[in-house]
């Protein structure tokens, strides 16, 4: 584990790229993400029945995947509860040995509100959108006086 | 085509007691692990804690969505606190819309979770989309 310090507000730029985050998807995290989350729904976990279900086998969960996002935001912001609001649409399926890339955008910043607002998505390997329309958008604690009493 | 009536039917899910081996279970999971000093869960665990929702409404006999055509299509969050460990947190669910678009059935469902104080917790809005066979 490592840890990070919080992202001030002050350094946050309107059109700032954010650090990019790549995952490898494999049947295992499938599998352990089924038993995290509970939803052992059989798409995700038996081979035959996603196939019966006219999948090109087990894929992953969209949740999974909207973690990553997730992830990608919180890494670069340093504290996981400033995230106010996630969304996002999963535009396409991911299955195992897929290499997925999450790129974030801060759209806009609001200096009244302390509000930061980002675009999302992820592509896979052969640069197709697995999640778009993706947004997510942060508050930042108050300003800290920088004056001291006397 | 499932039946249109069934809008506003809701499920409550029992109360999801948050343990620390639930959160880093779930981050192993996902591959988030960092530590921020304090254990947070990250934000998209509201699934974890709101999945029951989810299940009753896809193992519902009555309303018999064909869940094994059904696939996540959108997902939408409003987080208005942390959750940590010894949260116990309810989510309701509710069948808001039953819509079609082509040869496709779209499912919103919402969800609402709230602490033991009732104090809200978090929102959000699931898109399923129910492909024909």
């Amino acid at each position: 584990m490592k840890t990070m310090k919080a992202l001030d507000f002050e350094d946050v730029r309107q059109g700032q790229a954010l650090p990019s985050l790549t995952k490898h998807v494999t049947v295992e995290q499938i599998r352990q993400y089924a038993e995290a989350s509970g939803d052992r729904n059989p798409i995700h976990l038996d081979e035959t029945f996603a196939r019966s279900a006219g999948l090109p086998g087990v894929i992953a969960h969209g949740m999974l995947t909207m973690a990553f996002a997730n992830q990608a935001v919180t890494d670069w912001l340093g504290d996981r509860s400033l995230l106010k609001r996630l969304q996002g649409r999963f535009a396409g399926m991911v299955v195992p040995g897929d290499d997925v890339t999450c790129s974030g955008t801060v759209a806009s910043k609001d200096d009244a509100t302390r509000r930061v607002v980002i675009n999302l998505v992820v592509t896979n390997q052969r640069g197709e959108k697995v999640f778009n329309k993706g947004v997510a958008e942060a508050e930042f604690p108050p300003q800290r006086s920088t004056t001291h009493a006397a | 085509m499932t039946d249109a009536r069934w809008v506003g039917r809701s499920y409550e899910t029992p109360p999801y007691q948050v343990t620390e081996q639930s959160i880093r279970d779930y981050m192993e999971a996902v591959g988030d692990v960092r530590d921020d000093g304090e254990l947070l869960a990250p934000p998209t665990y509201a699934m974890v804690y709101g999945f029951d929702a989810f299940w009753q409404l896809w193992t519902d006999q009555e309303v018999a969505l064909d869940v094994a055509h059904l696939v996540h299509g959108e997902q939408r969050f409003s987080f208005q606190r942390p959750v940590r460990p010894g949260d116990r947190i309810r989510t309701t669910g509710r069948l808001t819309a039953i819509n079609t678009r082509g040869d496709m059935e779209l499912v919103t469902f919402d969800l609402n979770a709230i602490d033991e104080q009732d104090r809200p917790v978090s929102d959000g809005i699931a898109l399923f989309i129910i492909r024909k066979p």
